[in-house]
């Protein structure tokens, strides 16, 4: 639905964004991540047609975004600006009716009533932007960007300064969305958030560091401790385990090793530990955050 | 381009402009003061003196370029004279009062921050242009000819006998219905031009007060019988000014530059 094939953006001789390529399909959600300046909200506006790229090129639901289909495409997509961009003295129905007539809908009032009802936003909707909480404010965007249906969504930061409640919300709303067959792309801060959303997530600082799902980034970049709890003294089977992690220890009750594939190892350290006699209480795979993976990617970036 | 999106952008402004009321007061008060100022000279000042328009000798060698109406006593000659010279303020009312909101128009929605998820919709760069210029006119236009309304029946209940007929003629419709608009078209154009290319409120109103300039010399000009421009000449004029309108709004979205708006302005 999303294609993205060695996106470059320059301003002047600073290269924002460099040979970025990736691609978003139907019924995923992908997490762009990346510090500020890293380049995500210009990766956006490139692939809304919002900017043209200095290089590279997008194909959105198939077709090639070019001067000539960029109106064409936007049709398609539902982009969420950084900022909500309401028009403050117009109401919420009133800023929702003027985009559902720009996007050119068949049954407009029909498109607001709808938007209205799914983000939950009735009581509010005969009150003025200006009188709106950013929360509320937020909402609003999201039920813009949501009005015609499109196939396509490129969220900047949709739930950035929400509370809790609200941030489940819009969760559950990207949720209902992907599983409609939208292709979606989230560009956040939130690591916690994106663990919990994306199906993939992309790394971004200039170059897309790297792209995958949250729990085989972490195995690909960290090293996994694995906990294991047998009965009697530890200190006894510390030798055994030695022969998968020569570091391993023993902390408190439990013996501790550090594995690369934790998942793919455990079997065969249980299977050492009962043959030398041990009795195996608990096996425990701690598996390193995605912050430590993000950390790590970020941290080479620096180096 | 289509009207659809025109209508809708339009609509959008002529409700945000009826909830800030306040941006029409220098409009409002232009066309007072348009109202005003012809009758308190024309009429007012004459009948509080007693002095009669006819016996300013300079006053009435000047109204001479008023072709045609040599049956007309001096008084009524002048009088017809000083009317048809304060008619062109109504001209200039629905561009310097719409300027401000012209000159706004781009960069407003820039400093609002509303501007990029209008440009992430269909709507093309000549649909947002000619919805913000007639987002500034229409309202300003409706004042205007409001206001002239009010005048030519100020002139009929107050001039000198044969001075409303004299009035109610092509040339006074022509400068009403046809350059006056047309005039207001180009200008407002250019301040919407202005407001795409500068990347401060301030600095496009700066700019946009210089569009008034030409407008003023041709007033001026007018004032001191150096320029009488007949229905013939009125009519020319408002056709080329359309033509310069129809180019402006083409210059207008070709050097409306979404990236370096985007990106470049803060």
């Amino acid at each position: 639905m999303i294609s993205a094939q060695h996106l470059t953006r320059r301003f002047a001789a600073r290269a924002v964004v460099a040979d970025v390529s990736f691609d978003v399909s139907k019924s995923e959600i992908v997490a762009l991540l990346g510090p500020n300046g890293a380049g995500k909200t210009t990766t956006m506006r490139m692939l809304g047609g919002l900017i043209a790229p200095t290089s590279g090129s997008v194909v959105i639901d198939g077709v090639p975004l070019t001067r000539a289909t960029a109106g064409t495409l936007r049709a398609r997509i539902g982009f969420l600006t950084e900022s909500p961009g309401l028009w403050d003295r117009l109401t919420v129905r009133e800023n929702l009716r003027t985009y559902a007539a720009l996007y050119g809908l068949s049954q407009p009032e029909h498109a607001v009533e709808r938007a209205i009802d799914v983000l939950q936003l009735s009581p509010q909707a005969s009150v003025r932007a200006a009188e709106l909480s950013k929360g509320m404010r937020q909402k609003v965007a999201l039920a813009r960007a949501l009005l015609h249906e499109p196939a396509v969504m490129l969220l900047d930061e949709p739930t950035s300064g929400l509370d809790p409640e609200i941030t489940r919300g819009v969760r559950r709303l990207l949720e209902d969305r992907r599983a409609a067959g939208c292709a979606i792309l989230v560009s956040t801060h939130n690591l916690d958030e994106a663990e919990r959303l994306a199906d993939r997530v992309a790394v971004l600082h200039q170059r897309l560091l790297a792209i995958d799902r949250p729990a085989a980034l972490r195995r690909r970049l960290t090293t996994g401790r694995l906990i294991v709890r047998v009965t009697g003294d530890p200190v006894r089977s510390l030798e055994t385990v030695r022969r998968f992690d020569p570091a391993a220890a023993v902390e408190g009750p439990a013996l501790v090793l550090k594995v690369a594939d934790a998942e793919e190892r455990t079997p065969a350290i249980v299977a050492a530990l009962v043959a030398a006699g041990a009795c195996v209480v608990e096996v425990r795979p701690e598996m390193p955050a995605l912050e430590d993976a993000y950390l790590r990617l970020m941290g080479r970036q620096a180096g | 381009m289509a009207m659809t999106r025109v209508r809708a952008l339009l609509a959008k402004e002529l409700l945000d402009l009826s909830r800030n009321r306040l941006a029409l007061l220098p409009v409002g008060f232009i066309t007072i003061l348009s109202l005003v100022l012809p009758f308190a000279i024309a009429v007012a000042i004459p009948m509080l003196t007693g002095q009669e328009l006819g016996s300013d000798a300079d006053l009435v060698k000047v109204s001479g370029v008023a072709v045609g109406h040599e049956s007309l006593t001096p008084s009524a000659r002048v009088q017809l004279f000083l009317f048809q010279q304060f008619l062109l303020l109504f001209l200039l009312t629905p561009i310097t009062g719409a300027m401000a909101l012209a000159a706004h128009a781009v960069i407003g929605e820039k400093q609002a921050r509303t501007l990029e998820p209008l440009l992430a919709t269909p709507v093309s760069t000549g649909e947002l242009l000619v919805a913000k210029m007639l987002g500034a006119l229409l309202p300003t236009l409706a004042i205007s000819l409001a206001g002239l309304g009010l005048y030519l029946g100020g002139i009929v209940a107050t001039a000198a006998p044969g001075v409303a007929p004299a009035m109610l003629s092509l040339r006074t419709a022509m400068l009403a219905i046809w350059v006056g608009p047309a005039a207001a078209l180009v200008s407002l154009q250019s301040a919407i031009i202005i407001s795409s290319r500068v990347n401060d409120a301030r600095t496009a109103q700066q700019f946009g007060v210089l569009i008034i300039i030409p407008l003023a010399a041709v007033l001026v000009a007018q004032f001191t019988g150096a320029l009488w421009l007949s229905s013939t000449m009125l009519a020319l004029l408002g056709l080329g000014l359309v033509g310069v309108w129809v180019l402006l709004v083409l210059l207008s979205v070709a050097i409306f530059d979404r990236d370096s708006i985007l990106t470049r302005w803060r």
